[in-house]
């Protein structure tokens, strides 16, 4: 079943974005396709949430955006990580590995 | 991001935005059709799966516009709540910046009337005030002959006009009644200078400006509605002046009150009169407007040439002359620029004791806070949303405290009036847009100034620190950061404060000082003449002769007399002399203050007449002689008996000599209290002033005697009128006006600067109290004495204020010389002065600490223990 917007935890999506664009130049298409793919269709992204996530994330100087050519030849705007972003990633990579980690250790002692 | 850049929106271009998504939408269609959709069944499919475009783009939109609106609104909700909060430490802040900022407001509103604004004319920048100068002494011969005047104005290329104007206090009896007048006697073109044209009726016609021609008279909007109730009707109604019958042509605006305010009449001085090719005479003040584009170099140099030119052509009289020039404002204002920048430095020195005493409470606000912001830090606010969150409490604060100063600056015209009524311009002070915009800028660089510093450093803790503190952990009472500004404060009010004690001194030090003369139970007066009576000085002589007995044989009065100006005050008339007796000495020239009275005159002073005896009654110096005082019999006599021997001006002059030295008075401080006596020459006689202050001593409080001298002058002198009665001490006094009024001003911001530091002290040695009540209770109850507490917390205070002192004395000696040339009878670093201003303040600030000192001694160490 896919997981929508609204179940994912706060947050969740700025990360999988960074991850995502940490990959190499995106746009926005690009990036909402991949984490179908990568998720295995769990994982959809309303564009109501992804784009102004974009902007939000390049307001605050993680994201670099560029126009360029799409593999079609269409214009297009690619995201591309900055050096600030590529530090939050880390960072917040340990924090949900750390929250998860929390999260299931109490799952299976607890049960 | 860099700081700045959140002040700066970063805007989604809406084309962009509008690509971006379609660039999306078309990817999803193509997707579509390689699933081998119908293209229309692609399009309806990739649309419904993108959902609403506009509600993205919108939500976007809201990414940027969100910190910038909605937070400065969520910023100053948030604010006020917490001020609300927190009433008494607002209300202190308020207050504190109310007195800072509206002190400030109120000097700049002066300084902004006074001295930035333009005179009240068009263009008035380009307006100057032209004066001729003998080069060889220092006399301001600054008035004008008509002739040279019209050889000016024809002869320059620097001037779009030159015009001039000379006023005297006249009787209109056109009435029932003589009414004392002031006219301005005016040369061609005063309008066209001015560039003001009369509210009603017209500008002299040319042919009223020569002579022969018909008279014609402007009358004053003031005088306009007293005597015809503003009746446009006045216009061609006559009235008398002495001989003179004038016709009126037009009023003049309210607003347009040259040469003063009082002035009621200008009447036009005709060109080619009998008096009109004479070159000696001293008449016109002179006004010239530049032409656009040049400047005052320029002009000055063009002037110089036109007046070397009329010294080939009249060696004579032209020769020796030169011209100087000043921007009319300037000689309008200048004298009182340095009053008032000191002002505007005092206050601003004040406003930085407000800002550091603001600073001192903000920074233990925070740390108060720190629990606070330590929790919006782990919620994830940016550190500048939050400084910003911070800066806008701060701003709050001083807009309502710029509100408030406002008032305070409303009330500055009247203070500035009530002290100093002859300070130029001060009917022009009043609260404007432009004081509002400037108080509003002080409250931002307050706002800066008082908030960034404790913003910052509040919220650069260290999350995890600040989380795990708790109140148990909060020991340190020593914050060095806050004892430093206590100090600074001391330093800067001990400044301030001994600026205003060296003012003080000098102020008592004039008030001390023996003039030589005495000015109490004086009455002065005039009565109005006209300068066409020295035409024929005998008769002028005469009247005013005959005045002064009636005057002097009025029951209450002792003595009578008159001199050209009044004794005591400010003024400078220095003329090169020769003795006309033995060679001229060129090594040593003979340079007095000049002076013109009549006989009586030291009786009614009472100077005394140390020997020879009094003048003689007459109408010029040959048959009046001449006094001179003890300076200059010093300094000229050189030995010899001087008594006898004949004093006259070095070139020709109207009034000036040759006259017998008869006698030698005691030496006055005629020149201004302020001024030692300099050499001085008494000319007697009557026949060439036709309005002459009179000085009568009365017995009893000289105002009594003014009604009855009024009906004695009318009884004699029906067609005169008395005007300007006022005691001599009561014009010594206003002369002190601007004295006055940056001494009582400068104390009272020096008193307010030193509470600020007081408040400020008391404040951070009781939070140093608070914080160390503990520590305090610990110490008791280990056997403390109370006195060791009291003792400790006292010099902890006295150690910040004696520092603050010694720095504060440094800080004076360094801005003494801003005083100097306002002081009199006192050094800029008096020892006197400077040491009971750093004992004035020890003691203030011991009591200031002692309170706090106390209340920690009356920790119960039961009671902190308990708490724990």
């Amino acid at each position: 079943m896919p997981i929508e917007k609204s179940d994912l935890l706060q947050g969740t999506l700025d990360l999988l974005i960074l991850k995502i664009v940490a990959l190499g130049p995106v746009h926005g298409y690009g990036i909402s396709q991949r984490i179908r793919q990568i998720s295995k269709e769990v994982l959809q992204v309303q564009q109501g949430s992804l784009y102004p996530a974009l902007h939000r994330l390049e307001k605050r100087g993680w994201l670099e955006a560029e126009w360029g050519q799409s593999s079609n030849g269409r214009e297009a705007k690619f995201y591309r990580l900055s050096a600030k972003g590529r530090r939050q990633l880390a960072s917040e990579e340990s924090n949900w590995n750390r929250l998860a980690g929390a999260v299931s250790q109490i799952l299976e002692t607890a049960s | 991001m860099s700081w700045w850049k959140f002040f700066l929106p970063k805007r989604a271009s809406g084309a962009q935005l509008d690509s971006e998504l379609r660039f999306h939408i078309d990817e999803l269609i193509e997707a579509n059709i390689a699933r081998r959709m119908p293209p229309e069944e692609a399009r309806r499919r990739a649309m419904l799966e993108f959902g609403g475009q506009e509600q993205v783009k919108e939500e976007v939109r809201d990414v940027y516009r969100v910190r910038i609106m909605d937070s400065a609104v969520a910023n100053v909700k948030s604010a006020m709540r917490f001020l609300r909060k927190s009433p008494s430490f607002s209300a202190t802040i308020i207050l504190t910046l109310a007195l800072g900022i509206g002190a400030n407001s109120a000097v700049f509103s002066a300084i902004d009337a006074i001295l930035l604004r333009p005179l009240p004319f068009p263009e008035g920048d380009q307006l100057m005030r032209l004066e001729q100068f003998r080069r060889k002494v220092k006399n301001p011969m600054g008035r004008l002959a008509p002739v040279r005047l019209e050889d000016w104005n024809r002869m320059n290329s620097t001037f779009q006009a030159i015009t001039g104007y000379y006023t005297e206090d006249a009787s209109e009896s056109s009435g029932m009644l003589p009414e004392k007048v002031t006219a301005a006697f005016v040369a061609p073109r005063f309008l066209q200078v001015w560039g003001v044209a009369p509210e009603l009726g017209r500008d002299f016609r040319p042919e009223e400006e020569h002579w022969g021609g018909p008279s014609a008279v402007l009358i004053s909007d003031q005088f306009w509605r007293r005597r015809s109730g503003g009746d446009p009707s006045a216009l061609g109604q006559k009235l008398r002046l002495g001989d003179l019958s004038l016709t009126i042509v037009g009023v003049m605006p309210s607003s347009f009150l040259f040469p003063d305010r009082d002035v009621d009449l200008w009447v036009p001085v005709m060109l080619g009169g009998p008096f009109s090719e004479n070159r000696y005479l001293t008449w016109y003040l002179t006004i010239g407007r530049l032409k656009r584009g040049v400047t005052l170099g320029q002009a000055r140099a063009n002037l110089a040439t036109v007046q070397e030119q009329l010294g080939k052509a009249y060696p004579n009289t032209d020769g020796d002359l030169g011209v100087s020039m000043e921007p009319l404002k300037e000689t309008t204002v200048g004298g009182a620029r340095k009053s008032l920048w000191m002002l505007f430095g005092s206050v601003s020195l004040l406003l930085l004791i407000a800002c550091t005493n603001i600073v001192t409470l903000l920074l233990a606000r925070a740390t108060q806070r720190e629990h606070e912001i330590s929790v919006r830090f782990s919620l994830g606010g940016p550190r500048a949303a939050i400084v910003v969150q911070l800066l806008t409490e701060t701003f709050v604060l001083a807009l309502g405290g710029a509100g408030l100063g406002l008032i305070v600056a409303g009330a500055a015209a009247r203070v500035f009036r009530t002290l100093a009524r002859d300070l130029p311009r001060v009917g022009e002070i009043r609260l404007d847009a432009r004081v509002v915009w400037y108080s509003l800028l002080c409250s931002v660089v307050v706002t800066i100034l008082c908030g960034l510093f404790p913003a910052i450093r509040g919220t650069r803790r260290n999350l995890s620190s600040a989380l795990a503190q708790t109140s148990r952990s909060q020991v340190s009472g020593r914050h060095p950061l806050q004892w430093l500004l206590v100090g600074v404060q001391v330093t800067l009010a001990v400044t301030l404060l001994s600026g205003a004690g060296l003012l003080l001194r000098s102020f008592q030090a004039l008030g001390r000082v023996s003039p030589g003369f005495d000015p109490s139970h004086v009455l002065t007066f005039h009565i109005t003449g006209s300068y066409a009576e020295t035409a024929s000085p005998e008769k002028l002589a005469q009247r005013i002769d005959g005045t002064i007995d009636t005057v002097r044989h009025l029951p209450g009065v002792e003595a009578a007399a008159t001199s050209s100006e009044l004794p005591g005050l400010a003024r400078e008339y220095e003329t090169e002399l020769k003795f006309s007796e033995g060679e001229v000495n060129p090594e040593r020239k003979i340079l007095a203050e000049n002076r013109f009275i009549s006989e009586g005159y030291f009786a009614a002073m009472k100077i005394p007449l140390l020997e020879g005896e009094d003048c003689r009654r007459g109408f010029r110096t040959q048959e009046g002689g001449a006094l001179v005082n003890r300076s200059f019999a010093n300094t000229y006599f050189g030995g010899s008996p001087g008594i006898g021997r004949h004093v006259q001006a070095v070139i020709g002059s109207l009034f000036i000599g040759p006259g017998e030295i008869r006698g030698i008075v005691g030496d006055a401080r005629e020149e201004g209290f302020d001024r030692e006596p300099s050499p001085t020459v008494y000319w007697c006689g009557n026949g060439f002033d036709p309005d002459p202050v009179y000085l009568v001593r009365t017995q009893a409080k000289p105002m009594a005697m003014a009604e009855i001298l009024r009906r004695k002058v009318h009884e004699i002198e029906p067609g005169r009128s008395l005007f300007a009665v006022k005691p001599l001490e009561e014009h010594l006094d206003e002369a002190f006006g601007e004295n006055r009024l940056r001494t009582y001003l400068l104390s009272f911001f020096a008193a307010t600067a030193l509470s600020l530091a007081c408040v400020g002290l008391y404040g951070t040695l009781n939070y140093s109290v608070m914080v160390r009540r503990r520590e305090v209770g610990l110490r008791l109850a280990l056997g403390a004495l109370r006195e060791q507490i009291v003792k400790q917390f006292l010099l902890q205070g006295l150690r910040v204020t004696l520092l603050g002192c010694l720095a504060g004395w440094g800080l004076a000696s360094a801005f003494a010389r801003v005083l100097s040339g306002m002081l009199f009878g006192v050094s800029p670093t008096d020892a006197a002065t400077l040491s009971a201003v750093i004992f004035l303040v020890l003691a203030v600030a011991g009591a200031a600490s002692l309170v706090p000192a106390i209340r920690a001694a009356h920790v119960e160490p039961m009671q902190v223990l308990h708490e724990e």
